[in-house]
Formats: structure tokens, C-alpha cells, sequence
């Protein structure tokens, strides 16, 4: 990978393991590609700074500053030592003329972001905690490769309470009081990093039964 | 090869919940693109017209469909695999420019109904928010990252409503982080108050009745004998002292001089861009453009290098000394070249 990139040494950026890239709410400007090392996403929120995300080598962020210059939505901050490259309006040029690829890696990128926050609006809008729970299943599901019995309903996630709260836009406590009571109910089950879903076609009536109401 | 198919009016081309990896190009006829909008539910309708492009997001994604298409008049088309239409889109990337336009539009409209519904009317305002950012790291301590939020505060909103509060824990954020690790070499966010902020902690009161005139007389002489680093520590002081506004502006010019010298021209470039956004009168703009010019050329970036001058020569009467060096700059930039 890092012989596509000499041609954009000069765009090159380092910064030191806990040093931040950009603030939340700063004007955006520039992308950053990772090269090495890894960048955590961070928002604060009230008094906690939440993880959003953590990014490996090669993944891209701060994207949404490229056409047009937006605040932040998200604070990034290195949290090993990394080398990024950057990237904006003015060297974007460049970067399309020397590797389209990447760009269009971005393209990708905000295909699968656009779906990913639209079906994330989807689930926000149901009112009852626990459909909203279901419908994060359900997405994982529509995302996952179907099984080869198209008459087994049982379902297996790699996933845990802190994904789901936060697709389902919840805290972390109250997605496991509601994964427990599922699985009181033995609609799951839950172990170390993984949640079985036993049916996911009563998960998918019980969600559309509250999307009607809803709307 | 892409695949050329023929439909007849009122046929379905893919169902909303399809998964397929086809895109689309209309040739002839007209096609109906049918959703519901995710807000209110409601059926929205999207006509594409000869020549257009469909069924990209859910291929290049490779998520279901997201609509249902169908044909409203006889209709041909042209069917692609994801690789074939990466095949086309990296011969012709307007292709790719005018998609990433449409598409970064979508990601930051529906991105900002998420967050509506997540923030659920607490509603706040990017400078608030800012603020808030370099407080919630100063109130945990964690003093580099509140510095790094509370500057760039003050870079974008030097005046304000946070800005008097926002300097006062600026000041005390940077050092802390000095203290806290005093041979951190970071970056310049973190190395400004180490190099200055630890001396300046004893000489606070003297330097502020002098408002920094003599420490800048000072760095300035220490720059025409060539000792850039030393005229830096003096330099990161006045600052981190918050002396005199007008030399502190002088100042902030110096650092960047300093570092151009001392061949940080990342740094110094970063250094120049921030001082122009923050003093966009500031006297010595002409040299501050014409020193980003000298870092990129430093850099070995000439094109950057070459606007730079440019941009000095434009803004400055022929005769003026600045346009002159900017000229010579130029010259011997194209001499290099060629």
C-alpha cells in the first residue's frame, strides 16, 4: 500500500499518540487517510467523551469536509502515534489526477455511509427502546450474508450492547436491560461477543407492527 | 462488457430490498425511481432522464436496493458490474466528481437528521460546541487536547462570546500540559507552551507591565544573529503571556520567520495559514505569504511555492521589496525547472 502513496508524501502528517487532529464543531477543510498507526473518533457528550469509532491504516476520516466546509460532526485524536495523509480542496485535484482509485474508494465510502445513517434515522424514529433494539438486529441482518436454509430464522451476531446502544441511540445500561429481557422471553441469547436472535422473522413483525403506529 | 437490456413500459427493473451489484446508465425511454421519505413516509418519486446513472449507491455500497425502479415508457439500458463501472468511472473521473458532489450532499443532510434525533432539540451552535470541546478536556485534565480545542477557539472566533473565558484557560490548559510533561516534544500545539509557558510561569507579572516590547526587541535581535531557537523560546513567552495585543501579533509573525529558518516548513506553513486567519490585516501579511511560498519551496512543492508568489506579487506595488524577493523567487524557481 505505501508505494501508492509516495507520490503524496507532501501531504504527509504526523501526529504523536493523544494529540487531536480536529475538534468537533471546527470548521472542516481537510480528509485524512490513514497511513499507520490508528485515529479514534470521539464526541462529547454532556460530561462523557463517546467512542465512535477507532480507524486502522488505509481507512479514511473527516471526509465530509471535502466539498463543502462544514463543522466537524466528531472529534479525532491519535490514539497510537500515526502518519496521515491530508487532504483538501486545493490538493484534492492532485489526488484525482494521481490515484482516482482512492476517490473513488471515497465514492464507496459515502454510499455505505449514506445507507448506514439513513437505516440508523429508521431505527431513532421508533419510539419503544426495545423495538428500536429489534430493528438494530434487523439491520445487521439485511447486512449479513443469508443463510443457505432460507427457512432458518435463527441468527447469529458478532456484536455487543455497546454497538447496539449505539446504533439504537441509547445507553449503554438501558440496551442491556432490554437485551436481558429478550432473553428472558427466549427471543435471545447472549454470550461473550456474540447475541443469538432465535427468530428473527417475529423480531421483523414486532418492529413493522410499531413502524405502522408510528407513522 | 456492460450489457445493453430492453424493457417494456411499466416493468420492473429491480424491487426496493433487491440486492444486486448492476448500475445503471438510461439510454432511451424513461425510468421511475419510487421510495418513501424517511421522515414523514411518504411516497417520493424520482424521474431519471436519458444519459443518467441508477442504481449506484446500493451497488457501490453494497447494501439492498433502496428503491423500487421501474419503467414508464419502453426503456433501454445499460447494465453494469461494480468493476466494469470503476472501469469507466476512473477513464472519465467528472464521473466520479459530479456522484461524490450529489453523494456528499445526502451524507451531510440525512447525517444532520441523525443528529437532530439523537440531540433530540439541544441544539447547539458550532462555536458553543467548540467551547465546550476545550472544556470538557480541561475539566478532565487532560491539558494538551483542552489547549489544541480552546486555540483553535480563538482562531475562529478571536472575539468571541466564550473568548475572554477561552484565553484565561488557554493560558492555564498550556501549563499544565508543560508541567505535566515537561519533555514532551509533541507538536507545535503542545511544544509552544513547553518551550515558553515553564519560563514565563515566574516572569507573568513583570512581562505583562512591559507588554512584551522588550522580550520582542530581544527575539528580534536574537533572529538577526541567526539564533532562531532561542529567539523562539523568547517568542512562544510574550505569547503565552498574553502581552500587548500588538506584540503579540508581531510575535506571532516572528515564530513562523523562526521556523521557516529552521527548515519546519510543515510547521511553519500551518503557523502562517493560522496567523492570516486570525490577523487578515496584519502588517507583514505580504511577508508571511511570500515565507509560506519560501516553505513550500523548501518543501520541494514548487506549484504551491509558484502561487504563493504570485498571490505576493498581486498584492503589492511593484517596487515594494517583498514583490521584488517574490519576483527573484519565481525566477529562480523556473530556472530550477526548466
Amino acid at each position: 500500500m505505501s508505494s501508492d502513496f509516495e507520490t503524496f508524501k507532501r501531504f504527509g502528517v504526523d501526529k504523536k499518540a493523544g494529540e487531536i487532529i480536529f475538534c468537533e464543531f471546527e470548521p472542516g477543510d481537510a480528509f485524512y487517510l490513514i497511513q499507520s498507526g490508528k485515529v479514534k473518533i470521539v464526541k462529547v457528550i454532556g460530561e462523557v467523551e463517546k467512542t465512535i469509532d477507532i480507524l486502522n491504516p488505509g481507512e479514511f476520516f473527516g471526509e465530509m469536509a471535502l466539498l463543502e466546509q462544514a463543522p466537524r460532526t466528531a472529534t479525532a485524536l491519535a490514539l497510537t502515534d500515526v502518519k496521515l495523509l491530508e487532504f483538501n480542496q486545493q490538493n484534492f485535484d492532485i489526488l484525482m489526477q494521481g490515484n482516482p482509485q482512492i476517490v473513488l474508494n471515497i465514492l464507496k465510502i459515502f454510499s455505505k455511509r449514506i445507507y448506514d445513517q439513513k437505516r440508523r434515522f429508521m431505527i431513532l424514529k421508533l419510539e419503544e427502546i426495545p423495538a428500536r433494539v429489534a430493528d438494530v438486529f434487523l439491520m445487521l441482518d439485511e447486512n449479513s450474508r443469508k443463510p443457505e436454509d432460507p427457512t432458518d430464522m435463527t441468527r447469529t451476531f458478532n456484536t455487543t450492547p455497546e454497538d447496539i446502544a449505539h446504533w439504537a441511540g441509547i445507553t449503554v445500561s438501558k440496551c442491556v436491560e432490554v437485551l436481558n429481557s429478550f432473553q428472558a422471553q427466549r427471543r435471545v441469547e447472549i454470550s461473550q461477543g456474540k447475541i443469538v436472535v432465535k427468530n428473527i422473522a417475529d423480531f421483523q413483525r414486532f418492529v413493522n407492527s410499531r413502524r405502522r403506529t408510528n407513522t | 462488457m456492460p450489457k445493453s437490456i430492453t424493457y417494456k413500459a411499466n416493468s420492473v427493473i429491480y424491487f426496493q430490498g433487491d440486492q444486486s451489484d448492476r448500475i445503471f446508465i438510461l439510454k432511451s425511454g424513461k425510468v421511475l425511481l419510487k421510495t418513501q421519505d424517511i421522515e414523514t413516509g411518504k411516497e417520493i418519486t424520482e424521474i431519471i432522464n436519458t444519459g443518467e446513472f441508477f442504481g449506484v449507491k446500493s451497488a457501490l455500497g453494497r447494501y439492498i436496493r433502496d428503491e423500487t425502479c421501474i419503467s414508464i415508457s419502453d426503456a433501454e439500458v445499460l447494465a453494469f458490474t461494480v468493476p466494469e463501472f470503476e472501469q469507466l468511472a476512473l477513464s472519465n473521473t467528472r464521473i466520479i466528481m459530479k456522484m461524490l458532489k450529489v453523494f456528499s450532499n445526502q451524507l451531510r443532510r440525512i447525517h444532520h437528521k441523525v443528529e437532530n434525533m439523537l440531540r433530540k432539540g439541544e441544539e447547539v451552535d458550532a462555536e458553543t460546541g467548540l467551547y465546550k470541546v476545550g472544556d470538557y478536556y480541561f475539566n478532565n485534565r487532560q491539558f494538551a487536547q483542552a489547549a489544541f480545542a480552546l486555540s483553535r477557539y480563538l482562531t475562529y472566533y478571536p472575539q468571541g462570546k466564550h473568548a475572554t473565558q477561552a484565553t484565561l484557560r488557554l493560558q492555564e490548559a498550556e501549563r499544565y500540559a508543560a508541567s505535566g510533561n515537561p519533555g514532551s516534544k509533541g507538536t507545535p500545539q503542545q511544544a509552544r507552551p513547553s518551550a515558553g509557558a515553564m519560563q514565563g510561569m515566574t516572569g507573568t507579572g513583570a512581562s505583562r507591565s512591559s507588554g512584551g516590547a522588550k522580550e520582542y526587541y530581544e527575539a528580534v535581535g536574537l533572529i538577526s544573529q541567526e539564533k532562531y531557537q532561542e529567539a523562539l523560546n523568547i517568542l512562544y513567552k510574550i505569547i503565552s503571556n498574553n502581552s500587548d495585543p500588538e506584540n503579540m501579533a508581531k510575535a506571532e509573525f516572528e515564530v513562523g520567520r523562526c521556523l521557516t529558518h529552521l527548515k519546519k516548513f510543515d510547521e511553519a506553513i500551518r503557523h502562517f495559514t493560522a496567523l492570516i486567519q486570525k490577523y487578515p490585516k496584519h502588517p507583514d501579511l505580504k511577508e508571511a505569504l511570500f515565507l509560506i511560498g519560501k516553505s513550500y519551496e523548501g518543501k520541494g512543492d514548487k506549484p504551491w511555492a509558484r502561487s504563493f508568489y504570485e498571490k505576493v506579487i498581486s498584492l503589492s506595488q511593484e517596487d515594494e521589496p517583498t514583490a521584488i524577493r517574490a519576483k527573484k523567487a519565481m525566477q529562480s524557481l523556473t530556472g530550477g525547472a526548466v
